[in-house]
């Protein structure tokens, strides 16, 4: 024990861990929002959508935009909130229809490529139409302070999104397991042939599920967008981590991201105390052994 | 025939005269084949917030030189390329621009990273490089040699005009937090390095290391709060800084722990950042609107209304950069007399001074390095509210760098390392 008091001396400091275990959780919460929207478009449509940190990138924008030309009231920020991940999801639908229909059939290696392409288009769209300045988002004024937990103070920001982020799972999870739309969306990922063949419009179906992914991630960037600056290059971050979640979870599996979120937000607040130095690689070096031990992630399932 | 040949004679004549009055009637303006210079920076992407404004500071200079007759009657011409912040991206840009355009220079770097790399470049094609943008003092001292020249400040000069005003405050317990690469660990080393030397008693506490481009710092902030430190220097930057400051904002971080940021007063983050300022932060900047600078360098006011008028925005610390460089390259080219890479290099290796709107440069012959005006203050809210650069101290960068003896030493000990 006293081996152990000295190499981690916070180990004994209570209210140290309870504010890290917050902080990993709202980290984890964030990642959630972003990467389930990813690991959705996957499971139905078996695209790995590379644009997502672009969606995401694109719903902070129209944040700051929103922010800015909405009145100065308290509730600007909320309806703003609700707008910007609309825009995107707008957006995602124009994406699908217009360019990613075209190449469901076609090698992943296409996929892969265009929506590679489609990271360097919209970047250079943001670009033209917000210019190279950064951005920034304030917090609405009832969440710009603090809370006091354990004694110690803890963003009230935070708090906001440690409660949304659980209601939108449990809202995924209604979706998903209680309603018809949510089985059809199940069957796809099971067997999209079948599913069709049984009459269903499945090229519909994929362009409301990439419509409901896009506004996800749209949701995330939003969200972020006070606690961030907006600027150019947040699509690579945030696709990064989001990529690891996904992966860490199981492709397309709903729980394993939840799981994934939670697991890297920990993983990244604990490093920095047990590990300071490699905190950085530790991410990727449990991705590697989950990727080992059960190459299709947490709660993935095996390809067929 | 005589009279047809003589005829001829006359229309050749008056033609010849004609072109002298149209070449006299574009005055000055600079004849002859242009001299080259190949610049490659990070115009896509997260770095274009401070590439824009610089280039804009290099096409006001171009300007300004071409129609004052050019360099040695010759114009200046640049050719821009995107390294998309890569060091592979911008040696394969640097051959083609030595190989196909045929550049007589080269320039530019904003990522440390790059910089060494077309250094590295450089000096194998023995092709002269100047780097504009990036900082880190390896450039021109570790990894310093005659094809690689630095225009702009280094990390060494502005950090230590910064750690002087760290080491007046009480603070004896100090952290960081620092991207890890490159630049990161070059400002750290250097700001601490200088501050024991002022200092002695000083006492690092506690160390942070997030990945460049890190958006999430909530687990480095509590960290810190717990460190017991008194003092802390911020190396991360741009958007990273904004987002740190924001993310450390409501957890009291800068009123248990006092700021000190390589960066923050740079517009580029104090604007976006507004009201979440960190106000009393100690940071360097660019303050061109500060009276007391104003009244130092009556020409500065001229020179950034020139900025605005041709930009239609302020300028930055960015845009001052690229316009110096490009007058320091200039200048090199004129003293040769000549745009030969072995007799501009003589010039460099002599070293000269050149005043700017906002003080004077030297150009120090040992290592090609570039030793400009150091300013830091603090960070206050103005009358209306807009978070500023105040409380400006002026310093010069010679009164502060690692003399020639020291760099002698430091290139001699990264030579044997490479043994």
């Amino acid at each position: 024990m006293d081996l152990v008091t000295q190499l981690f001396p916070w180990i004994t400091n209570g209210p140290l861990i309870t504010v890290q275990v917050m902080s990993g959780l709202s980290v984890g919460m964030f990642l959630f929002l972003v990467s389930v929207g990813m690991s959705l478009i996957f499971g139905v449509t078996r695209i790995v959508n590379l644009a997502h940190g672009s969606f995401y990138m694109v719903g902070a924008y129209l944040m700051v935009t929103l922010v800015e030309i909405l009145p100065e009231r308290p509730w600007a920020f909320w309806v703003a909130l609700l707008v910007a991940p609309l825009g995107v999801a707008v957006l995602g639908g124009v994406i699908e229809v217009g360019l990613l229909r075209r190449i469901y059939r076609r090698d992943p290696l296409m996929q892969l490529i265009l929506t590679f392409g489609l990271i360097l288009v919209i970047s250079t769209l943001v670009l033209l139409a917000w210019g190279p300045d950064n951005k920034s988002v304030s917090r609405p004024e009832a969440l710009a302070g603090s809370v006091s937990i354990a004694g110690q103070p803890f963003p009230s920001y935070y708090l906001l999104v440690l409660g949304l982020a659980p209601v939108v799972a449990v809202v995924l999870w209604l979706i998903f397991y209680r309603t018809r739309w949510g089985m059809l969306i199940r069957a796809a990922t099971v067997d999209r042939e079948m599913l069709g063949a049984l009459g269903v419009n499945v090229s519909l179906l994929y362009t409301q599920v990439f419509v409901f992914g896009s506004w996800l991630a749209g949701f995330g960037g939003a969200l972020a967008a006070p606690t961030i600056a907006v600027a150019l290059g947040m699509d690579g971050d945030v696709l990064t981590t989001a990529f690891v979640v996904v992966v860490i979870g199981g492709l397309g599996s709903f729980a394993g991201t939840f799981i994934g979120a939670l697991l890297v937000g920990l993983l990244q607040s604990f490093g920095i105390l047990v590990f300071p130095a490699v905190s950085i690689v530790l991410l990727f070096a449990i991705m590697a052994i989950v990727l080992i031990v059960r190459p299709w992630g947490l709660l993935g399932r095996p390809e067929a | 025939m005589r009279e047809r040949l003589g005829g001829s004679m006359r229309w050749v004549s008056a033609l010849f005269a004609l072109w002298t009055v149209i070449a006299a009637a574009g005055s000055a303006a600079a004849q002859g084949k242009a001299i080259r210079i190949g610049e490659i920076n990070s115009y896509s992407g997260l770095a274009t917030v401070y590439t824009f404004p610089y280039r804009e500071g290099i096409h006001m200079a171009v300007k300004e030189i071409n129609d004052a007759g050019g360099v040695l009657g010759r114009p200046l011409e640049f050719i821009f390329r995107d390294d998309k912040l890569k060091p592979d991206e911008a040696v394969k840009a640097a051959r083609e621009l030595v190989g196909q355009e045929k550049v007589d220079f080269l320039a530019g770097c904003i990522s440390s990273g790059v910089g060494l790399a077309i250094s590295a470049y450089a000096k194998e094609a023995k092709t002269l490089y100047f780097a504009t943008h990036c900082q880190t003092s390896r450039l021109t001292w570790d990894e310093g040699h005659r094809y690689v020249a630095h225009t702009t400040n280094n990390v060494n000069q502005y950090i230590r005009a910064l750690a002087k005003k760290a080491a007046a405050t009480p603070y004896k317990k100090w952290a960081h937090i620092s991207p890890d690469y490159e630049y990161g660990h070059n400002v750290w080393d250097e700001f601490i390095a200088y501050l024991k030397q002022l200092k002695p008693d000083v006492q690092v506490v506690q160390q942070n290391w997030p990945k460049l481009g890190e958006t999430d710092h909530s687990s480095y902030i509590t960290a810190l709060l717990q460190s017991g430190a008194e003092g802390m220097l911020s190396v991360v930057w741009g958007a990273q800084e904004i987002a740190f400051v924001k993310q450390a904002r409501p957890f009291g971080l800068f009123e248990k722990i006092h700021l000190v940021s390589a960066s923050v007063g740079n517009p580029d983050e104090l604007d976006p950042l507004g009201k979440e300022a960190p106000v009393g932060a100690l940071t360097p900047g660019f303050a061109w609107y500060d009276e007391g600078m104003q009244k130092r360098h009556p020409k500065l006011a001229e020179w950034v209304k020139k900025y605005e008028v041709r930009t239609k925005k302020e300028p930055t610390l960015g845009a001052s950069w690229g316009y110096a460089s490009t007058y320091l390259i200039a200048e090199a080219i004129k003293r040769a007399k000549s745009a030969d890479t072995e007799k501009v290099i003589a010039v460099l290796g002599e070293g000269y001074e050149m005043e700017f709107p906002w003080g004077k440069v030297i150009m120090r012959g040992c290592d090609q390095q570039a030793i400009p005006p150091q300013w830091t203050g603090v960070v206050k809210m103005n009358a209306q509210g807009k978070p500023v650069l105040a409380d400006i101290e002026e310093t010069h960068g010679r009164d502060l760098i690692k003399s020639c003896d020291e760099v002698a030493k430091l290139r001699a000990a990264a030579a044997e390392k490479k043994k």
